[in-house]
């Protein structure tokens, strides 16, 4: 009984993570329309400039985020209104392409720069943690937790509440009338763009903490986001939270209970059977 | 189709069907690899380029073949041909199997509940004894280049020849309606279910047989390398490179991207994948319909084809 509590909080806390770091994919999905296959990349790269920002300047990782967050978003904006901008109205194919482009180009130059070696970022904490009775909570994972679980919900107070979240939804529902509601729509893609690359990097400077890093970690996490946002519905930053804790504890219970190599296989089957019964998320709205 | 171009069609077939009486052991190699990359190119334009489907699933069927082979001459030691036959009649079934279900997701969806499938099959294949685990299976060598090169261009013409007949029969027209109005083409009475199925299963065909030739060829498969998710990347592409929805677009795509994969990884070893993925976002953003297309309408517009194309795609 303990082993299980003890997994369901490890899974708890991963999902959390998870959440974060499909957070950005699920807004630019749902808001531009590409699926970002690049987004793991950007995760990556969050991750390193949490790194040197820990090892150069001393910058504790979690204090680091925001800097990490406005540098990351700079890099998105710029991104959408230089690359993305040229393709948004092509087909689908086109921008998949285009994001797996950048996503080949964004690993190369990270493995020329920073070399293929693992790193972490190890606080002095990083090996602390909580005793719950015989259950033990790791105190970094706890408060990337804390942290991403923050980020959603202002992510969704944001969305619902600001003049310019209810500009980024109305763009997301129709585009023509939003442009005659006086949206910009090339500054206002840059910044949804912006904002999902920032939260790609506040969830790299997480992940770092919690996790190794390297040049090619990201065309997984890309995976594991687009299963989170499907799982989750890309209407609502609640529902990728949800998806999220669903994808950690699932993977949990599958390592313990069936075995490491099946891991994988029980994320994707649920993401595949959420397609299948509910393709438009477990919080979804129904067509 | 003029006689000219036939002409010119039928002049490279020949010259690449001769090219083991001349070429080098090294250019053989390259070419069974770019004859193979080529046949998945095509396998993907019948339902990506041709139904409007983007199926990240096509390795899988590249796997199914691959272990089709291993597996019926490792384990149950039946010549290659049986095998073969062992691995498209997988590749088929699980069209059927899955493709109801996984087809009437759209879009993005569909892309997505593929590549989740190519992930669950390669974790399940991984877990199969017959299959050899995660350890996979060593096939008995047979070193003879010139016949895998013939193998692979013959599966080509095919695959080709298989695309032809879409642009000219009922069952192409059928497709085609559904990539452009799937609704509209259920109202004027295309069956939507069994043409996207059956494109599934044609488009699996393929990239099974060529799974099949390459695990031979290589001797060796493990579940990593059968069901990468990378070669559907590749294989979608040198598709769109060429021109999807097109005869030829595949073809030339991968003919053209191999041979600049080939150049750069030679000259600029230690970047040369930098450079596939500008050239990757160049292609994207200056043709986004590929090469095909621009050799259709570069005579009449010229350079101002790539700002045309600028123009209408940004906003």
């Amino acid at each position: 009984m303990d082993l299980l509590a003890q997994v369901l909080i490890n899974g708890t806390l991963l999902g959390g993570l998870y959440a974060v770091m499909a957070l950005g994919l699920a807004l630019v999905w749902g808001v531009l329309n590409i699926v970002n296959l690049a987004h793991g990349a950007f995760i990556m790269l969050g991750a390193y400039l949490a790194w040197y920002l820990y090892t150069y300047l001393g910058i504790d990782p979690f204090l680091g985020l925001p800097l990490t967050a406005v540098v990351m978003f700079c890099l998105g904006y710029a991104m959408q209104r230089g690359v993305l901008n040229l393709v948004v109205r092509a087909p689908m194919f086109n921008t998949l392409l285009i994001t797996f482009g950048l996503e080949v180009v964004l690993t190369y130059l990270a493995q020329l720069a920073f070399s293929a070696d693992f790193r972490t970022i190890n606080p002095p904490y990083a090996g602390s943690s909580i005793a719950l009775g015989p259950l033990v909570v790791p105190l970094a994972r706890l408060m990337a937790f804390g942290v991403a679980v923050m980020l959603t919900v202002g992510m969704w107070l944001f969305l619902l509440h600001t003049r310019l979240g209810r500009a980024i939804r109305a763009t997301a529902q129709n585009l023509v009338a939003a442009r005659l509601y006086g949206v910009a729509p090339q500054h206002l893609y840059a910044v949804t763009f912006g904002i999902g690359i920032g939260l790609a990097g506040a969830a790299g400077g997480l992940y770092g903490t919690v996790s190794q890093i390297n040049p090619y970690i990201g065309a997984t996490l890309t995976a594991k986001c687009f299963a989170i946002s499907i799982i989750g519905g890309l209407d609502n930053p609640l529902g990728v939270l949800v998806g999220g804790l669903v994808l950690g504890i699932i993977e949990s219970l599958t390592v313990l209970y069936i075995g490491a190599t099946f891991g994988d296989v029980a994320s994707f089957g649920v993401l595949v059977l959420v397609l299948i019964l509910r393709p438009s998320g477990l919080l979804g709205k129904t067509a | 189709m003029t006689a000219l171009r036939v002409g010119i069609i039928l002049l490279v077939a020949a010259v690449l069907a001769a090219l083991p009486m001349f070429g080098s052991d090294v250019l053989i190699q390259f070419g069974i690899n770019t004859l193979l990359l080529a046949v998945l190119a095509q396998s993907w334009n019948i339902i990506g380029g041709y139904t409007g489907y983007a199926s990240f699933g096509n390795s899988v069927f590249y796997g199914l073949g691959s272990y089709g082979v291993a597996i019926a001459m490792v384990q149950w030691n039946l010549p290659f041909a049986v095998g073969m036959i062992f691995g498209a009649v997988l590749a088929i079934a699980f069209a059927f199997l899955l493709g109801i279900p996984v087809l009437r997701l759209k879009g993005h969806y569909f892309a997505i509940a593929t590549l989740a499938l190519a992930q669950v099959m390669s974790a399940i294949v991984s877990n199969i004894s017959l299959a050899g685990q995660n350890i996979g299976l060593v096939l008995p060598p047979l070193n003879n280049d010139p016949l895998f090169y013939e193998l692979s261009l013959g599966l080509l013409v095919i695959a080709t020849l298989t695309v032809f007949w879409l642009t000219r029969s009922r069952f192409g027209f059928g497709l085609i309606a559904i990539r452009e109005n799937e609704e509209g083409a259920a109202v004027m009475g295309v069956n939507t279910t069994l043409y996207k199925v059956l494109a599934f299963a044609l488009s699996g065909l393929f990239a099974a047989l060529a799974g099949g030739i390459h695990a031979y060829w290589i001797t060796f498969l493990d579940p990593e390398s059968a069901f990468d998710i990378s070669l559907n990347v590749k294989m979608i592409i040198m598709a769109v490179f060429g021109g999807p929805g097109t005869v030829f677009g595949p073809v030339l795509g991968a003919f053209v991207l191999s041979a600049v994969s080939e150049v750069l990884s030679s000259e600029v070893t230690n970047v040369a994948g930098l450079f596939f993925g500008v050239v990757v976002v160049a292609a994207v953003v200056l043709m986004p319909r590929g090469v095909a297309d621009v050799m259709r309408h570069f005579r009449k517009s010229g350079w101002r084809y790539f700002i045309e194309n600028l123009r209408t795609h940004r906003i």
